[in-house]
Order: C-alpha cells, then structure tokens, then sequence
C-alpha cells in the first residue's frame, strides 16, 4: 500500500507538468506580477520604478472616480446578469415545444453568441444616433442616447445582456431537454396549471444550470469591455466608466500600471468573494 | 469535503482569469521593459543629450550598400487610407534601385501601435520606420528609442525648403526636425451654404462669438435643426487655444522644455472657450452630439446642423455623405472673438525612424521617407485622403491640380496654413493624450450642467498638473 502511495505520487506530478507550465505563464506569473506592479509607480514603459506600498489602494479608495466606477459596474452588472438570464430563460423555454419554423427562432436566440461585442456595438452605435439613428426615428424621440449621462449605461448594459443571451439560450435549451417529460405528464393529471408546472417543475429543474449560468454570466458582466471602447468610451460623465475600462484606460491611455494593477487586483478579490459566496449560496437553492 | 476543495480551486482559477486580460499584457509591457531599460535609463529623462548621444552611434550607410536590406513599416492608416499606404509602399518596392524591401504593417489605431512599440523594443524586433500621432511627440523624443530626422536630413544634405514650414514647425524643437509629417490636416469649418442662402446671410461667421448672433437666423429662417454641431474634442479645444495666440502649457508651450504645469487656466483661454461655448450650448444653438472629432459630421451631412466643425481630411466624406443634397462650404475654424491674433496648430501624425544600430536599415528607412515626400507620392497621397501635401513641390503635380479643381473646397485649408505663423505650432505635452481625455469630459460635465465654467478650468487644470506631476516623478 504503501509502496503503491509513492509510485503513484512521482508520476502523476509529471502529467501535471504541461498543464501548469501553461497556468505559470499564462496564469499565476501574470497574476503575481500584476500584485506586485500594484505596489508601486509605474514609468511609462510599465517598469516598477518607486515603491508606494499600498498607496495605490489608498489613492484607489480615496478617489470619488473609482467609487463611482464601482457603482457603475455594480449597476451594469446587475441588468446584465437579470437581462440576460431572463432573455435566455425565456427564450429558451419558448423553443423547447415543437412548432413550425423552430430552426429559424432557435437560431436567432442563439445568434448573438456568434456575433462578436465590438461589431455589434458599431451596429447599435449607428441605431442609436441622434440625428439618422433608426431608434429615435421609429419612437419618434430625439434622445441622445449615447451621451445622456441618464441612458448611456442603460443603452449598453441592454446591449451586453442582449450579447449574453445567446450563450444562456443555449444552456437553458440544454437544461430544458435533461427535465424528463414524465413528470409534467404526471403533473397535468394532477391537474397543475401551466404556470404552475413552470415553478414547480421547470425552475427547480433547471436549478443546477441556472446556477453555473449566473457564475458565469456575473464573471462575463464584470469584464464585458468591448463595447463600452466603441460606444462610450466610459463617458458622458464617465456614466459607463465600469471598472475593467477604468484599468484598460489607466494601464495603455495613462501609463499608470501601478494603478491599473491595484484596480485588476480589487476586481480579483470582488469577483472571487462573488463566486464563494455563489457556492456557499449553492448548497442551500440547488437541487441536483 | 473533497468537493468543497475544487469549488474552491475552481473558483480561484476562474476569477484568476479576470485578471489574466490585463495581467498578461502588462507582463508583455514589462518584458519590454527589462531589457531596453539599461538602454532606456541612459537616454531617458535627458531628452537632448539622450539624442546627442544616439548621433555617435545612428551612423547611416551609404546608398550603394543597403541591396537587399529589409526595412518594416508600422502604421496606423485603416481603410482606404490604409489602401493608399499599400499603393505607395508597393510602389517603393517596385521602383527603387537599391534593392530594398519595405514591409507595410497596419497596428491598429495611434494608441495600439504606440502600445506594440513599447512591447517590442526588445532588442530589434520591432519596426524601422513608425507613424506616431502628434501627441505622442513628447514621449517619442523621451524614449530614447529614435533617430532624429534631423540627424538623416543632415546627413543626406536634403533640403528641406520645400517641407510646409507650418507642418515641420510643429515637429521641431530646439531647432531640430525630430520626426517628418507625413499625414497632417488642421481642423475646417463646414457649412451648409443653401441654409445660408435661405437666411439671407451672406458673411460666413469666422469666431464662436458671430455664431451665436447669426445661429438663431439659421435655425428660424434657413431651415436648420441646430446652428452648430460641434463634437466634444479635445482638438477642438487646442486649437481654440492656438487661435487666441495663447499658449495651452508652461515652458513655451512645452517646446523650451518640457512641460510642468498648464496655462490655460492662468491666461484665460480655456475660460474664454468654454464661455462661448456654453453660452452657444445654453441657447440651443450648439446641442451635446458627442465626444470625438466626427462626432458631429453625422447631424451637417444629413442636413441638420447648418455648420460643423472637422478635420481637412474628412472633406471627402462629407461630401460623400452629402451627396450633392445641398452646397458644402469651408471656411477658416473659427476664432473665439474677434480680437483674437493666433492661427491653427496641426493634427495627424508624423513618422519617426527608430534606432535599431543598423546602418543599413536607417539608410534604406531614409529611401523610404525620401520617396514618401517625394512630390509625385505626396499628391497621390492628398488626393486619396484628404490630408495635406507635406511639400508644396506637389502643387505642381498633375494628380493635385486635377484633386483641387474637383473638391476647391480644400484650397481653404491650405489657405488657413498658409495664414498661420508657425509660432502657433500647439503644445507638446508627455501626458497629451490624458489631458485630451480630461478636457473632454469636463466640456462633457460643463455642457450637462452638472458644473460651472470656472470649475471646470479649475478641474482642467488640476487634474491634468497632476498627471504631468505625477509622470515627471517616476520618468525622470
């Protein structure tokens, strides 16, 4: 037994080796180096050239601009997450019956998965001109959408919720088909109405996927980037600054890596206390 | 229990990767970083004797021995200026006698490109000849990474005389050509001369101030949905400046040395601006379209503003956008008041040769810089993108004289160079393209009501002085 123990032990650390190569390069090397740019001033190359210890955090926590980003990210996330979980729900159980023409509405539920941020936000941008856009010409309003300080964070959180909506319509559908029909059969001779079978049956059903989906779907709210670049640029007002645009423009506009890094390592330590507590959460909702 | 512990380790993989996004191009900065910093440290912060010191060693071969020497040009053109490039390049490669090849590569807008060259310069990986947009002057004569075109120009006894004085001025300093221009427009103003017409208003109005009296005839009477679109950009605003012949920065405008605090706040240009700016925007006559330079081309091309402010090299555009709905007209960019003495600055970009220690490179990157000044590729270059010809020698090209008589609109914009001093060259700044950003969006506060005209100078000023305090501190 024991002699089994050692064996066992050598070699299969060596088939780990490949795999944690890539982790170092790609994940821990960058991540221990992004804690330790955050303690310090940047020059303009990116080089730590004087230590401040943790003066970029104090900076961070002290600056109006940076709680207002946290706000803002908190917010977008928040119509993000419900937009699209609600979108792909929705859609999604529209789709599990069989009808005519289902190909047709399953691939346009599906579709934004395919369609990449930056070349919807173009589209959108051109929707939603002032002046030639076609939303203000079908409501007949003349609302600046984009540089409202009131609308512009609405106008891409929709946006990004529409964008995510794809991927959840596809692992709703998936959940959807593992629910076995016998029990809604069951239920119908039990005289359950429709509604009720969607919260007694569906939802509980689909509980183990929803909640990979809202992991998921909080970590991708967080980081969406592409679209606040085109559309807003994190302005008016800096109303869609949410935070991973903040570091972007900090890092590659500003030159400030010491701050960027403090911000990424912030966004780190906010997201991972999110997906604990999801799986703390997890234990108490979700039915297996 | 065992299960706890991979949900655990899932989860720090997964939130590890939010970090990886920004983390790991920071390392790619840092990689650039390490080695070039011994070479950086040297040249750095002494940004003269930093070049003085590279002239020993940027020796340039002679003409005879760069066959076959291969030279990579980054720039940062998309589209059909993009195309243009091409067609120039192509036809370098074809015609020249040395037997040099020059490769063309596209890296993404000013910003990206700047970003790439810090990463590569380890060693020589990156490129001999790059596009740098005007407001990274400042951070490329810094870098240490350069060859001042002065140093070739010399070298090569190459006049200069026929170089638009206005577009070297501004990439001059100390008397020393550090970069040649190579796609520089100034900003126009558009109008709409049927709205004109209609309002019976026959003196096109050269200041924000006249604007204002004549915008609400426009609207009344020509039939326009707003006097003025006039996107949020920090150009914009720099250039105002230049037109006040007041200066935007301390230090000569960062051109005696660099930079350490702004001036605008002090000598009351910035207020002056906002002022009429505001009062324009109060009276509906200017409404908010947007931050950017083409941000309010959209609202003049589709007939509702009566007249708009752009870039020379959006005239193509227009008038495409246009399509002969109506007559553009162009006019000078327009002053503050009418006591106002200064002229326009230029946009754009320039081309920096960088130094790789490699004669022949530099020699056959100074071919290549040759030809693109060359006349014949100038008026190409004009004609297909509606930036100026760096040299008047190419007003006596065919290709030009036949652009010209299609689009007269763009001798206004050479006239407008030609009638500014090049005293009025703008200012180099290390931290431009912040302080661009912050001048944005405290016009984007002011216009919104959410502040008041001095407050916004003030936040102007502070937040930018803390920028270039804080970069002095840690490049120095």
């Amino acid at each position: 037994m024991n002699k089994a123990k050692k064996k066992w032990s050598f070699t299969s650390y060596c088939y780990l080796i490949p795999s944690m190569l890539v982790f170092i390069v790609f994940l821990f090397y960058p991540f221990a180096k992004t804690i330790y740019l955050s303690l310090f001033k940047t020059n303009k190359m990116g080089q730590a050239k004087i230590f401040y210890g943790i003066g970029n955090y104090k900076d961070l926590l002290s600056s109006p601009s940076f709680w207002n980003s946290m706000k803002v990210t908190l917010i977008f996330a928040l119509i993000v997450v419900v937009g699209s979980m609600l979108l792909g729900l929705v859609t999604a159980v529209l789709c599990n019956k069989a009808f005519p023409g289902i190909r047709f509405f399953s691939t346009a539920y599906a579709l934004p998965m395919a369609i990449a941020s930056s070349s919807a936000a173009m589209i959108f941008e051109m929707m939603l001109h002032p002046a030639v856009g076609i939303v203000n010409k079908l409501l007949g309003l003349n609302i600046n959408w984009l540089n409202d300080p009131n609308t512009a964070l609405y106008c891409v959180a929709i946006l990004t919720a529409w964008l995510n909506s794809g991927i959840n319509f596809l692992y709703f559908s998936a959940g959807l088909g593992n629910i076995d029909d016998s029990i809604y059969e069951r239920a119908s001779v039990d005289g359950a109405s429709g509604i009720q079978q969607f919260f007694n049956l569906t939802l509980p059903g689909l509980s183990p996927i929803m909640f990979y989906t809202l992991v998921v779907n909080i970590i991708q709210a967080f980081q969406s980037f592409g679209q606040i670049k085109i559309l807003t640029e994190g302005g008016p007002n800096e109303s869609t600054n949410v935070i991973v645009y903040s570091i972007y423009r900090d890092a590659f506009f500003n030159y400030k890596f010491g701050s960027a890094s403090a911000q990424s390592v912030i966004l780190f330590i906010i997201i991972m206390l999110i997906t604990m507590v999801m799986f703390r959460i997890e234990k108490k909702g979700v039915k297996y | 229990m065992k299960k706890k512990v991979v949900a655990v380790l899932l989860t720090a993989v997964m939130t590890m990767g939010t970090l990886v996004g920004c983390g790991g191009k920071t390392l790619a900065e840092q990689q650039g970083g390490t080695d070039a910093a011994a070479a950086a440290e040297t040249t750095e912060g002494a940004a003269t004797e930093g070049a003085a010191a590279q002239d020993s060693t940027a020796a340039m071969a002679d003409a005879s021995e760069v066959s076959g020497t291969e030279v990579t040009f980054w720039h940062s053109m998309g589209g059909v200026n993009g195309e243009a490039i091409d067609y120039l390049v192509k036809k370098f490669n074809d015609e020249n006698k040395l037997g040099i090849k020059v490769t063309a590569q596209y890296q993404g807008e000013y910003d990206d490109s700047l970003n790439k060259l810090k990463s590569a310069q380890i060693g020589n990986m990156g490129a001999d000849l790059v596009q740098v947009y005007e407001i990274g002057t400042r951070f490329m004569m810094d870098s240490g990474w350069i060859v001042p075109m002065q140093d070739l120009i010399d070298a090569d006894s190459y006049d200069t005389s026929a170089i638009e004085p206005n577009l070297a001025a501004y990439y001059t300093i100390d008397g020393k050509q550090y970069s040649m221009p190579f796609n520089s427009s100034t900003p126009i103003m558009y109008y709409n001369k049927d709205m004109f017409a209609k309002a019976g208003i026959t003196e096109v109005p050269n200041r924000l101030e006249a604007i204002g009296e004549v915008g609400q005839q426009l609207v009344d009477k020509g039939g326009a949905g707003e006097a003025i679109s006039m996107g949020i950009y920090g150009w914009f605003f720099e250039q105002l400046i230049s037109e006040q012949g007041l200066q935007y920065a301390d230090n000569g405008n960062g051109r005696d040395a660099a930079a350490t605090a702004v001036a605008f706040d002090e000598n009351g240009a910035a207020k002056n601006i906002l002022t009429a700016w505001k009062s324009l925007s109060e009276s509906g006559l200017a409404p908010n379209v947007g931050k950017g330079g083409d941000a309010g081309l959209a609202d003049f091309s589709a007939g509702k503003s009566a007249i708009t402010l752009g870039s020379t090299a959006s005239l193509k555009q227009i008038l495409q956008d246009v399509n002969n709905k109506f007559e553009v007209g162009t006019a000078y960019f327009p002053k503050v008041a009418s006591s106002d003495k200064g002229g326009v600055s230029i946009g754009g970009a320039s081309l920096w040769a960088l130094n790789n220690n490699d004669p022949k490179k530099l020699r056959a990157t100074w071919e290549l810089v040759k030809f693109l000044l060359s006349a014949e590729s100038q008026a190409y270059w004009n004609a297909q993108t509606g930036y100026f010809p760096v040299t008047t020698a190419a007003h006596e090209e065919q290709v030009f004289k036949d652009n010209i008589a299609k689009y007269p609109q763009f001798q206004t914009a050479i006239d407008q160079l030609h009638d500014s001093a090049p005293e009025y060259a703008g200012a180099l700044l290390s931290v431009f393209p912040e302080a661009r950003a912050t001048v944005e969006s405290e016009i984007e506060s002011l216009l919104n009501g959410k502040e008041d005209v001095d407050a916004a100078v003030k936040n102007m000023a502070d937040s930018i002085n803390k920028s270039i305090a804080d970069y002095n501190e840690v490049n120095s």
